[in-house]
């Protein structure tokens, strides 16, 4: 950090200014929220201290700006908070009015004890520090205020709101928001909310990765919130009242945007570009829309009645779905010449990869990949159960094809991995859930051919495998055992290794550029590919990843071709990386509690049908669970820099 | 039972209860704005607050929703806790000086308080009625309208759905402050702007309740509503 005045972040002192610098003062920074696209930063006050980049900051017009800011976060339900807030705000506009006194100083410094010691929430409880740093080190500006040789006066300011569990979201949800609206009973507001930035509620409730749980500062002390499930309560909740319709815009902007591929991604541009004004038409290769959604997740874990709904909604506001309707090639001038200025590519990852063993060319009836398996399942294709079926792989779709055998009445149902439990990148509760009915998973081992007569599959070759070192995923790489060659019959074999995408050939003069592993190159800013007025997002652009971060793309490209139609420039913003945010100074006493449960379908039940696994909240138990939320909201205001 | 030591004595508490409840069953005199036996704590007034040693530190905590654990030390009336819930009287006197049961509460705490009495009937957003209507009359009427990044709110306030109402007034009797009011006008009654027609009494002929608050309870309880119009004195 070559230009830093001074830093109080995280409560630690580094003080460069003239005639300041002290010992301490060389020791680096701690990372602090830094402006990106960009822009540039004179000072920064967030909720864990004060940051002084250019010598000219205005720093007591930015703390006057900064509690303006945060008392619209101020929840005003505790007595403490939000009084304090307006306490200092009066005390800065008499000194500015040439009535303060310089004991308001210490005033000052009190009252943000007293928030801090008192407050209900972390907001509270830790967004007032960075005034009390302001008036204890910048003492003299504030002095010079009191005395009328120095202004409070507006400068360029920009303010981001945001909190451990909301970072970690990759859609950026307000979650602490939603989960405030659910405690207070108000479960349509709360949906209302989860939609700006997660079209999908019911979906995402049940399927979602939520690393916002993994971010949540309960997680270490109690357990964190389970902001899934009160995610799925609000969706749950409208569906049992009545679905109110998706706000729709008042007034409708010239320009129509078209959409390739009907998956979470696709679906959200369409939605946000809807909502913008926009006409939206969605392409959709399969009868049915949803994408992986629709036909990568079996109904025990997602029931489709809960897409389609959520779907239905979606088309209820304007935007057409065309459905078995496949785009060979992509003409953009085509596309143009129907009316569309924009398009937005969102295919997803849908071929299965290959295992990269002998005889897996040879088509035989009896192997199959996982992604197919799965589309098959769920567009009703009827599959007979033999008695033994084999999946290779040890990720989510491998457990999903696994469960879902299970429940086809497959007798004998059997994983092989070539790793160890501990590297398996599925999600722990679902391999637990797949052992508890019944699927065996037969760990360091792997396929080495495949071997079928006269077009039927008959058995696989394999070997043992033993951990070695740690490759470039950090997980330890598996090396065959010499000598362990053996072979395992079944009648059936999933090979669920991963997927790729299968990206459409444009017809323009300019192909669209794709990386080495076959995904497409957008500009991250605005998420256009190479091609002009096409954009992508989701599984095609990032290879195989989760549902929300497929929704997040979609967001992301709705604001990247509105901003493109419209001929605007992206904005600035602040970015976190780095910068701790559940760090705060003071922090409040926090009675253990756990999470409350949900029930969960009866063994009985599981093996013989697709009935959805995990059960919801009830009314009282969510409104119970969000109470567990200590709101953890950080807010932060720069002025900006020359 | 649990151990406790709370200033400074050794007590035994019953298990799962919270500081505050101990507290006032020892008569310890813990002054409180939000809090009512019959309601779940909601921890909004902070004037409850006491000081309690965790890991060999002491810790600020609201005793109205922090239950007592076995060795907890609490403290109940040390200086800090004292300077503490004056500060927090302050800062309610600051934003609701003119508010009558706010103004009480100040004085007691050792606030200076203007002498003339006062005329306002602030909502001092303590929730008492927000948790009536749900949990003892049970139809969740009053709700917070809180705020956050992406909601456009001035002020925090209680907001009401008149279609959930029933009329019954356990709000009004429940707050602190007299902000929620409910008048009578012949045979009407009128409480968050909504009226509500009342019921006559088939012996006395006296309004007793409004019709929505019988066909309530008519309908949770299957009680026929001709057999709720009687008032209790008459039944």
């Amino acid at each position: 950090m070559d230009k830093l005045e001074f830093s109080s972040w995280n409560g630690k002192v580094v003080d460069n200014r003239k005639g300041k610098a002290k010992k301490a003062s060389r020791a680096a920074a701690v990372p602090f929220p830094v402006p990106v696209r960009g822009e540039k930063a004179a000072a920064v006050m967030g909720w864990n201290g004060l940051v002084v980049l250019e010598p000219g900051a205005d720093v007591p017009s930015l703390t006057v700006q900064y509690l303006t800011e945060i008392r619209k976060i101020s929840c005003g339900e505790c007595s403490v908070c939000m009084i304090g807030i307006d306490m200092l705000l009066d005390i800065f506009k008499d000194m500015a009015d040439g009535e303060g006194f310089e004991s308001d100083l210490a005033e000052i410094e009190k009252i943000v004890r007293d928030v801090a010691a008192n407050a209900k929430c972390n907001f509270g409880q830790s967004a007032l520090f960075p005034v009390s740093d302001a008036v204890k080190h910048y003492r003299a500006d504030f002095v010079a205020v009191v005395k009328g040789d120095r202004k409070i006066d507006g400068k360029a300011y920009g303010t981001a709101v945001t909190a451990p569990c909301i970072e970690a979201c990759p859609a950026s949800l307000d979650i602490p928001g939603y989960i405030e609206y659910i405690r207070n009973n108000r479960f349509s507001d709360s949906l209302g909310l989860i939609r700006k930035n997660c079209i999908l509620p019911g979906v995402i409730g049940r399927t979602c990765t939520h690393p916002c749980e993994s971010a949540c500062v309960r997680k270490d002390l109690d357990g964190p919130l389970s902001i899934r499930l009160l995610k799925r309560a609000a969706a749950d909740f409208e569906r049992k009242e009545k679905s109110a319709p998706l706000p729709v815009p008042s007034g409708a902007k010239d320009g129509k945007v078209a959409v390739i591929g009907s998956g979470p991604a696709g679906l959200a541009a369409a939605y946000n570009l809807r909502r913008k004004g926009y006409g939206v038409t969605v392409f959709e290769t399969l009868p049915e829309a949803g994408g992986m959604a629709a036909v990568g997740i079996p109904d025990y874990r997602l029931p489709l009645d809960i897409l389609r709904h959520e779907i239905g909604l979606i088309g209820d506001t304007g935007v057409e779905i065309a459905l078995n309707t496949g785009i060979g090639k992509i003409d953009m001038d085509d596309f143009r010449k129907k009316g569309y200025q924009a398009l937005f590519l969102a295919v997803g990852a849908h071929a299965g990869n290959r295992m990269g063993v002998k005889g897996e060319e040879t088509k035989c009836d009896g192997l199959v990949d996982g992604v197919e398996f799965l589309r098959d399942l769920n567009l009703g294709k009827k599959i007979a159960p033999k008695k033994k079926v084999l999946i290779i792989g040890g990720g989510n779709v491998a457990i999903d094809c696994a469960r879902s055998c299970v429940r086809l009445g497959f007798k004998d149902v059997e994983i092989l991995y070539r790793r160890s439990r501990a590297e398996m990148p599925a999600r722990l509760e679902e391999i637990e859930g797949a052992e508890e009915e019944g699927v065996k998973i037969r760990y360091l081992t792997a396929p080495l051919e495949v071997v079928s007569k006269s077009g039927k599959f008959s058995c696989l070759n394999c070997i043992r495998m033993k951990l070695g070192k740690p490759d470039e995923s950090g997980r330890k790489r598996p090396e065959p055992v010499k000598g362990s060659e053996h072979v395992v019959e079944a009648d059936l074999v999933i090979s669920a290794i991963g997927q790729s995408a299968v990206i459409p050939v444009t017809a323009s003069k300019k192909s669209l550029s794709v990386n080495r592993n076959g995904t497409v190159k957008v500009d991250p800013k605005t998420m256009m590919t190479s091609v002009e007025g096409i954009f992508s997002g989701g599984d095609c652009v990032t290879g195989p990843a989760t549902l929300i971060e497929a929704i997040a793309a979609g967001n992301r490209a709705a604001e990247g071709i509105d901003r493109y139609l419209r001929g605007e420039a992206a904005g600035g913003g602040l970015s976190f990386e780095g910068v701790d945010l559940k760090a705060q100074r003071a922090g409040g006493y926090v009675v253990k509690e756990g999470a409350e449960t949900v029930p969960f379908l009866e063994m009985a039940k599981r093996t013989t049908g697709f009935g959805e696994v995990e059960g919801g909240f009830s009314h009282a138990g969510a409104m119970e669970e969000a109470k567990r939320c200590l709101r953890c909201y950080r807010v932060a205001v720069w002025e900006k820099g020359k | 039972m649990v151990n406790i030591v709370i200033n400074g004595r050794k007590e035994k508490a019953k298990e799962g209860a919270t500081i505050l409840e101990v507290a006032r069953e020892k008569k310890l005199d813990i002054p409180t704005l939000c809090y009512h036996k019959d309601l779940s704590p909601f921890g909004a007034c902070r004037l409850c607050t006491v000081e309690v040693k965790t890991n060999g530190k002491w810790q600020m905590v609201p005793s109205c929703n922090t239950p007592v654990e076995n060795g907890m030390e609490i403290a109940t009336d040390s200086e800090k806790v004292l300077e503490n819930r004056k500060a927090v009287a302050e800062m309610l006197y600051y934003r609701y000086p003119e508010t009558e049961a706010v103004r009480e509460m100040a004085e007691r705490l050792g606030v200076d308080v203007f002498s003339e009495k006062g005329e306002e009937h602030d909502c001092i957003l303590c929730g008492l009625c927000v948790r009536t209507c749900k949990e003892i009359v049970g139809v969740s009427a009053l709700a917070f309208e809180d705020r956050g990044p992406e909601r456009d709110l001035e002020e925090p306030r209680i907001g009401f759905d008149p279609n959930a109402c029933i009329g019954c007034g356990s709000c009004a009797f429940v707050c602190p402050t007299g902000f929620v009011t409910m008048e009578a006008v012949d045979d009407k009654r009128i409480i968050w702007n909504k009226v509500f027609q009342m019921t006559e009494c088939a012996v006395c002929g006296k309004y007793f309740a409004p019709e929505d608050q019988l066909k309530y309870i008519s309908r949770t309880t299957g009680v026929p509503f001709a057999k709720l119009t009687t008032c209790s004195n008459c039944r």
